[in-house]
C-alpha cells in the first residue's frame, strides 16, 4: 500500500518546525523544537521521530518529507560560507567589487560598501572571449585555466570554484571547457557554472549568483547528505523534497547543485499557505500578511498563485536598504519584508519625532514586557497597554507579560520626552508600525500598477493578526482572513506546494528580427532539463503544465516585464499574439502603451508545474475544546473611542457559522485577532476568522 | 485620524504624516522610473519628484532621485507662481519648461509641474524633473559657443490646461527632436508621475481632514531648519577657505574659489574669486551652483533628517554674476556638470580642519566622464551608447575611499554584456586601476581601466564629456591627490576630452577613471591594512613603496 502521511519541516533560526499531514484520516499533527545550529539534522531527526511516536506511524508509513531551510541564508549572512575562488574572463576580475557602482544611501558619505565574497586575490582571469551571439572572439586558454585552478586550490586552500566567463548565457561552451580542466585535476571540488545556475544576461548578476551558490555549496551537501543519511537509519524508505524560494519543491539532486535556489525557501512557505487558503476560500486578489518578531513580509497572491520575481538581493549590509546587498539571479516569492514586527522598537529621534523599527528586541532580551530585560518599549509592549494583548495568556498562558514594566518604559522614554500621554503613546506605536506597513505595502503594489482596495488580506504569524485589521484600514481594504493557527500556517505551506521548476536562457533579439529555430532550441533544452527533475520530484511526466514566458521590453528601456507567451507563438506566424501579450502586460503595469518602439526580448523562461498534492482541513479541529468561547470583556483601545468594553472570545471554542461583531479581541494560543469597531466576524467552515469591514 | 489643525499636532501624528507625505513623493517616483525611456534617468537617476505647498516650498521629497533636482524643483515653481500668479492655475494644468536658468541648468532635463486642489482651493503642486532622451541641438557636447546650439528651449508654458494638450506646443517641441516618440513618453511618465503624487494628496488630505499644507508645512520645515542650525552652530564661527584648479576648456582654465562663512547659526558659501564665465558649455548656472553645493553640505552636516525647504533656510550661496558659477544668459552650458561637480570637494577642504570627522576627500567620480558612441551598429540599426563607469570616491575618515563610485552625483553603472549586445563595441576590460586612489592614512577609492574595441562597419562618433586630465582629486588633511584621468586611442592618439572625435573600425579606446583622494597623511597608514591592499593589488609593491615608503 502507498504510503500515505507526509512531513513538512521549516528549520527556522529559533525553532524547527514540523506538520504532519495522513491522506488517508486526514490528521493533521503539529510539533515544534529549538532549531540545532551546529548540525540541523539533528533536530529534524528528533522531530520526526517524535511526529511518527505521537501519532502511531511508523517510519514506513511516510510518502515523504518535505523540507524548508535557512540555512542556505543564514550562510550568507553570518559570512560563513566556503572559501570560494572565481575564475573569470581576463579584464573581468573586478565585475563582483565593481557591481553597480551606486551609493544606496544619497546622504551618507560612510557608508559600507555591499559585501563581495571572493576577495579580490581569489578572482582570476584567464584568456578567452565570446561575443554577444555566442561566436568565438578568442579561444579558452586551458593553460591558464589549470594554472588558475592550481593557484586557487594549492596556494589559497579554496574549497568551491566559481567559474563565470562573458556571454556564457549565449554560448556556455568556454564554460564547459575550463570544467573539465578543472574536474581533472581536483575531481571532487565542488564546482559552480555562471551559464548553468543563472544563464542570463548582466555579468554582474550572474558572476555574484555563481560565487554565492559556490559559497554555500559545500556546507549544504554536507548538511543534505548527512539528513539523507539520517533519515534512511530512522528506516525512511521515502522520498526527501526541498523547498525552492520560487514556492515549488524539488529533488535533492538540484538543492545539491544549486543550493542557492533555497536563499528564501523558509518565507516562500507562508506564501504559499496563503495560496493554499486563497484557493480555499475563493479568492482571486489577496495580499499575504506575515508579521514576526523582528519583520512582516507581504506579498500578493492572485488566482491562488504567488506573485513572483526572478532576483533577489542577499545579505545586505543594511537589512532593509535596497542595494546594499548583492544580487541574486533566483526565482524567488515576490515579497517586501520591512523590519516591523512585534519586537520593533520604538524611539525619539534627533528632531524630536516618534519613529517604530526597524531595530528590533528580537526575541532576546524581547519587548519590556517579556521581563527579560528589554528596557525599550517595543510593538508587542504597546499592543499590550491597549488592551489587545492578555498579561495572562500570552502563548497560551505560558508566558505572563508585565504591564507595569511596560508602563514605566513607555513613561520615561517615549511620553516624557515627547510630552503625550502614555496611552497616545502606546497607541502611536501600534499605528505607526501599521503606517509603515501599509506605506511598503502601498508601494509594492504601486511597482506593480496594482489597486490594494481590491485585495483581501489573510494574515499570520504571532504579530500578523492583531495588526491585521489597522492595516487593512490603512489600505482600505473590506475584507481579511485569519486562518486557525498563526503559527501553523506557514508550515503547511510545505505540504501543498508543488513540484515546480524554473528554467531561463537569454537571447537578446527585436522580436521582428528573432531567430525562432534558435529560441525554439532553447525550449526544448529547458524542458527536457525541467521534467527530468519535476519527474525526479514525484510528478508524473503527461501531468506537467508548461508556462512561457520571456522578459522583454521596448528598445531603449532598461526595465524588463515578463511577459506570457501564448501556446504555439513561437514563430513569425505568432508574433502578433505575442505582441499582443506585450502590449497587455505592458499596460497593465503601467496604465498605458507605446505602439510606434521596437519591442526586444532579453530573457526566455519556462516555468514547469505539476500538481501538487492537497491537503484537507476538513478534519481540522481547534486543539482544544473550549464550550464557552465569550471569555468577558476587556478594556481594549480604539482610535476614535478610546478605550472601551471589548468582547474576548476563545477562538478554539467558535463554530463554523458562528458571527459576531467587533469591537472584539479573539484568543488562541499562537495569536490573538484584534477586530475593531464596524466590522462583523463570522468562521468559514475551516475554522478561518473571516473579517468584514464597514 | 481626522483633524482640522495641526497646531497642536503630537510629535507622532507628525511623523505619521511627514512619512506618509513622502510616500506620496516614493510613488510618484516608482510611475515615472518605471516607464521612462531616458538611459540617464535610470542609470544615473538623473530625475526627482517633490511635493511642494501652496507656495512652492517642497513639504516631502522622493527618496532615491537626484538630490540636486529635489533642492531645485521649488526654486523652479516659484518662477511658475511668478508668471502665473496662484489665482490663475486651474485643475489638469500642467506647466513645464527646460530653461537653463529657471531650472536645471541645461536643456535636457524637463521640469513638469502640476498644481493639486481640494475642495476647490490650490492646495500645493506636484513636480518631477527628468532628463529627455533628446532636446535637439548639438547631443551630448560641451564645444557648444552659445546655448542656442544646444537644442530647443521651452519657456515655462501649459502643456496642459484644463486637462487639454496644447498641441502646438507639444508639435514645435517634437518637431525639433531626433526621438520623438521617446521625447513625448518621457513627457506622459512625468505627467503621470504629477497626477498619481496629486491623486495621493487628495485621499491624504481627505483621510486627516486638513484643509491644506499651510501649518503643516510650516511645521515640517521648522523641524528640518531647526535641525541643520543646530549642526551649523556646532561649527566655530569664522571663514573658511579653499580653492580648486580644474582642466576648463582648451586655454580657458577654470579656477575655482570658496570662501564658506559660518555665523551663529548661519552658513554662506561664497564663491567670489571663481573664473569668469567662459564660451564653451560648462558655465553652471545659480541654481545648479546653488543645488550642489546645498547637498555637499547636507551630506556632512545632517544627514539622516528627510529633507524639505526648512533643511537648506540656514545655507545661502553667493557667486557674482558674469562668473563661471553664475553665467549670463545666454552662456552655452550644456555641460555644466563638468563643473557643478567639483563644488562638493572644494567646499569639503574649506571645513576639513573645523569638521575633520565629517567630510571626505575630493571624488575621481566628481565630474563624471562619459563616453557616448553613436552610429551604425549590428544589424544596420542605428545606435547610441552611453558608457557608464564612474571613478574613485575620496576617503573618508575612518574608512578607504568607495571604489568605482560617483560623489556628489550617483550615477550607476549598467551591464557590459547588454552594453555589447546594442552596439558594435567590444569591451575588453572594465578592471580596477591599480594605485590611483590617492595615497593616505584612508587611501582614496580606485578608479577603473575600460578598454574598448570598435567591431562596426563604418567609423563612429566618440563624444566625451569629462575632466581630471590635468587636475587629480585632491586630499584632504595632508592625504595625496588621485591619479589624473587618461583617455587614449590605440594609435596613440589623444581624443579632446570635451568634444567629438571620429573613431575607425579596430581601433582601441582606452580610457583610465581618476582615483579619489586621500585622507591624512599617508605615514599614518596602518600597516596591516596597506599589506591586504598590496596582496588584493589595490596597490603595487611599487605603489607602496613610492606612496608610502614601504619595504
Amino acid at each position: 500500500m502507498e504510503p500515505t502521511v507526509r512531513i513538512g519541516v521549516d528549520v527556522g533560526g529559533t525553532f524547527t518546525d514540523f506538520v504532519l499531514f495522513d491522506e488517508k484520516s486526514g490528521r493533521v499533527h503539529t510539533g515544534k523544537r529549538l532549531t540545532t545550529p551546529q548540525d540541523p539534522s539533528e533536530a529534524i531527526i528528533e522531530g520526526v521521530k517524535r511526529m511518527l511516536a505521537e501519532t502511531g506511524f511508523a517510519p514506513a508509513d511516510l510518502h515523504s518529507v518535505v523540507h524548508g531551510t535557512t540555512l542556505v541564508t543564514n550562510t550568507i549572512i553570518e559570512r560563513t560560507g566556503a572559501s570560494v575562488g572565481l575564475i573569470t574572463t581576463e579584464g573581468y576580475r573586478d565585475t563582483l567589487e565593481i557591481g553597480k557602482e551606486i551609493r544606496y544611501d544619497l546622504y551618507d558619505l560612510f557608508i559600507e560598501p555591499a559585501p563581495t565574497l571572493v576577495p579580490r586575490h581569489r578572482r582570476l582571469g584567464v584568456p578567452q572571449r565570446m561575443d554577444p551571439d555566442g561566436n568565438v572572439l578568442l579561444a579558452l586558454d586551458e593553460e591558464a585555466v589549470r594554472q588558475a585552478a592550481r593557484k586557487l586550490v594549492d596556494e589559497y586552500k579554496v574549497e568551491a570554484i566559481a567559474v563565470s566567463f562573458l556571454h556564457s548565457y549565449r554560448n556556455p561552451a568556454h564554460e564547459k571547457q575550463a570544467r573539465a580542466v578543472i574536474a581533472a585535476e581536483f575531481p571532487d571540488l565542488p564546482l559552480t557554472l555562471s551559464g548553468e545556475v543563472a544563464p542570463e544576461i548582466r555579468e554582474f548578476e550572474r558572476t555574484s549568483t555563481a560565487c554565492a551558490n559556490a559559497y554555500v555549496q559545500p556546507r549544504m551537501r554536507r548538511y543534505l547528505d548527512k539528513l539523507q543519511t539520517s533519515l534512511a537509519a530512522l528506516g525512511f524508505r521515502g522520498h526527501l523534497y526541498i523547498m525552492l524560494s520560487g514556492g515549488g519543491i524539488t529533488s535533492v539532486r538540484e538543492a545539491r547543485e544549486f543550493p542557492i535556489r533555497l536563499i528564501e525557501s523558509g518565507p516562500a512557505a507562508g506564501a504559499m499557505a496563503s495560496a493554499f487558503f486563497s484557493r480555499l476560500a475563493g479568492l482571486d486578489r489577496v495580499i499575504s500578511f506575515d508579521m514576526g518578531g523582528t519583520t512582516a513580509k507581504m506579498c500578493l497572491v492572485e488566482n491562488a498563485s504567488p506573485n513572483r520575481k526572478h532576483d533577489f538581493e542577499a545579505g545586505r549590509v543594511r537589512r532593509f536598504m535596497k542595494g546594499s546587498g548583492m544580487p541574486l539571479k533566483v526565482s524567488v516569492v515576490d515579497m517586501i519584508e520591512i523590519g516591523a514586527g512585534g519586537g520593533s522598537i520604538a524611539r525619539v529621534d534627533d528632531i524630536g519625532l516618534m519613529k517604530v523599527g526597524p531595530r528590533s528586541a528580537g526575541a532576546s532580551p524581547g519587548p519590556v514586557c517579556y521581563g527579560l530585560g528589554g528596557t525599550e518599549p517595543t510593538v508587542t509592549d504597546g499592543d499590550l497597554i491597549l488592551g489587545y494583548l492578555d498579561p495572562k495568556y500570552f502563548l497560551g498562558g505560558e508566558m505572563a507579560l508585565d504591564p507595569d514594566r511596560v508602563k514605566r518604559a513607555i513613561d520615561g522614554k517615549l511620553s516624557q520626552p515627547l510630552r503625550v500621554s502614555q496611552t497616545d503613546a502606546a497607541h502611536g506605536i501600534h499605528r505607526m508600525v501599521n503606517e509603515n506597513m501599509a506605506a511598503a505595502t502601498r508601494m509594492h503594489l504601486a511597482e506593480k500598477g496594482r489597486d490594494p482596495r481590491r485585495y483581501t488580506l489573510i494574515a499570520f504569524g504571532g504579530a500578523g493578526p492583531v495588526h491585521a485589521w489597522g492595516l487593512a484600514k490603512l489600505l482600505k481594504l473590506s475584507r481579511m482572513v485569519v486562518p486557525l493557527g498563526a503559527g501553523v500556517t506557514s508550515a503547511l505551506g510545505f505540504l501543498v506546494a508543488p513540484p515546480a521548476t524554473d528554467n531561463v536562457r537569454s537571447y537578446v533579439a527585436r522580436l521582428d528580427q528573432i531567430d525562432w529555430a534558435h529560441v525554439r532550441r532553447l525550449y526544448a533544452e529547458m524542458e527536457a532539463e525541467a521534467k527530468e527533475l519535476l519527474v525526479e520530484a514525484g510528478a508524473r511526466a503527461e501531468a506537467i503544465e508548461l508556462h512561457l514566458s520571456a522578459d522583454m521590453r521596448h528598445i531603449g528601456q532598461g526595465f524588463e516585464i515578463n511577459v506570457p507567451l501564448p501556446k504555439g507563438s513561437l514563430g513569425p506566424e505568432g508574433l502578433a499574439a505575442i505582441r499582443a501579450s506585450f502590449f497587455n502586460s505592458y499596460s497593465q503595469h503601467f496604465g498605458r502603451t507605446v505602439e510606434t518602439i521596437p519591442i526586444e526580448a532579453l530573457s526566455w523562461r519556462l516555468t514547469c508545474v505539476a500538481p501538487g498534492r492537497d491537503i484537507r482541513l476538513d478534519s481540522v479541529r481547534p486543539p482544544s475544546t473550549g464550550t464557552v468561547a465569550r471569555r468577558g470583556t476587556r478594556q481594549a483601545y480604539f482610535a476614535g473611542h478610546g478605550y472601551v468594553d471589548c468582547a474576548v472570545y476563545d477562538r478554539y471554542a467558535l463554530k463554523p457559522g458562528d458571527r459576531l461583531e467587533g469591537p472584539a479581541v479573539i484568543e488562541e494560543r499562537e495569536s490573538t485577532c484584534v477586530v475593531g469597531p464596524d466590522s462583523t466576524v463570522t468562521v468559514d467552515p475551516v475554522y478561518n476568522l473571516i473579517v468584514d469591514i464597514r | 485620524m481626522a483633524m482640522t489643525s495641526v497646531r497642536d499636532l503630537d510629535p507622532i501624528t507628525l511623523e505619521i504624516l511627514w512619512s506618509r507625505l513622502i510616500s506620496i513623493a516614493d510613488e510618484a517616483a516608482a510611475a515615472l522610473l518605471r516607464t521612462a525611456f531616458s538611459t540617464i534617468v535610470r542609470e544615473s537617476n538623473d530625475f526627482a519628484t517633490v511635493l511642494m505647498d501652496e507656495a512652492g516650498d517642497s513639504i516631502s521629497e522622493n527618496t532615491g532621485g537626484i538630490a540636486s533636482f529635489s533642492c531645485i524643483l521649488p526654486r523652479t515653481t516659484k518662477h511658475f507662481l511668478r508668471l502665473f500668479p496662484a489665482k490663475t492655475w486651474k485643475p489638469g494644468d500642467c506647466v513645464i519648461t527646460n530653461d537653463p536658468w529657471l531650472a536645471t541648468g541645461h536643456l535636457p532635463d524637463f521640469t513638469l509641474v502640476t498644481p493639486i486642489f481640494h475642495r476647490g482651493n490650490l492646495v500645493g503642486f506636484a513636480g518631477s524633473i527628468a532628463h529627455s532622451p533628446d532636446v535637439g541641438g548639438s547631443l551630448w557636447a560641451a564645444d557648444t559657443k552659445e546655448m542656442f546650439e544646444e537644442g530647443i528651449r521651452i519657456p515655462p508654458s501649459k502643456i496642459l490646461e484644463e486637462g487639454r494638450r496644447n498641441e502646438l506646443l507639444v508639435n514645435v517641441l517634437l518637431s525639433n527632436v531626433r526621438v520623438p516618440e521617446q521625447v513625448l513618453g518621457d513627457l506622459e511618465a512625468q505627467i503621470v508621475a504629477n497626477e498619481v503624487c496629486a491623486k495621493r494628496v487628495q485621499e491624504f488630505l481627505e483621510d486627516t481632514g486638513l484643509p491644506d499644507f499651510r501649518e503643516l508645512s510650516k511645521s515640517l520645515n521648522a523641524r528640518t531648519e531647526a535641525q541643520m542650525r543646530r549642526a551649523i552652530e556646532a561649527i566655530p564661527d569664522g571663514t573658511y577657505r579653499a580653492t580648486l584648479d580644474a582642466d576648463g576648456f582648451d586655454e580657458n582654465k577654470t579656477h575655482l574659489a570658496c570662501a564658506i562663512t559660518v555665523k551663529g547659526s548661519d552658513m554662506v558659501i561664497d564663491f567670489t574669486g571663481t573664473s569668469p564665465q567662459i564660451g564653451r558649455a560648462i558655465n553652471c548656472v545659480m541654481n545648479y551652483t546653488h543645488a550642489y553645493s546645498v547637498y555637499p553640505v547636507k551630506c556632512a552636516l545632517d544627514p539622516f533628517t528627510p529633507r524639505n525647504e526648512g533643511s537648506y533656510r540656514a545655507l545661502s550661496v553667493v557667486a557674482p554674476e558674469g562668473c563661471l558659477l553664475n553665467p549670463r544668459f545666454p552662456a552655452p552650458v550644456n555641460a555644466r556638470q563638468l563643473t557643478g561637480h567639483l563644488l562638493a570637494g572644494v567646499i569639503y577642504r574649506a571645513l576639513a580642519p573645523v569638521l575633520p570627522d565629517k567630510v571626505i576627500a575630493d571624488c575621481g567620480g566628481a565630474p563624471t566622464m562619459r563616453a557616448l558612441f553613436s552610429g551604425v551598429g549590428r544589424s544596420g540599426n542605428r545606435f547610441s551608447q552611453i558608457l557608464f563607469a564612474s571613478g574613485g570616491m575620496g576617503a573618508a575618515p575612518h574608512r578607504n575611499g568607495l571604489s568605482t563610485t560617483a560623489f556628489p552625483t550617483n550615477a550607476g553603472a549598467g551591464s557590459i554584456e547588454a552594453f555589447e549586445s546594442i552596439s558594435p563595441l567590444i569591451v575588453w576590460k572594465k578592471e580596477l586601476r591599480a594605485d590611483s586612489g590617492g595615497a593616505g592614512k584612508q587611501r582614496g577609492g580606485l578608479g577603473q581601466v575600460c578598454e574598448i574595441e570598435v567591431r562596426a562597419e563604418q567609423p563612429l562618433i566618440l563624444s566625451l564629456l569629462s575632466d581630471r586630465r590635468y587636475n587629480p582629486a585632491m586630499g584632504v588633511l595632508g592625504g595625496k591627490p588621485g591619479a589624473l584621468a587618461e583617455i587614449v586611442m590605440s594609435d596613440g592618439t589623444v581624443p579632446h576630452q570635451k568634444s567629438r572625435t571620429t573613431i575607425k573600425p579596430g581601433m582601441r579606446l582606452t580610457m583610465r577613471y581618476a582615483g579619489g583622494g586621500g585622507y591624512g597623511p599617508p605615514a599614518a597608514r596602518d600597516p596591516a591594512t596597506l599589506q591586504e591592499d598590496v596582496l588584493n593589488g589595490y596597490v603595487s609593491a611599487e605603489g607602496a613603496k613610492r606612496d608610502y615608503g614601504a619595504a
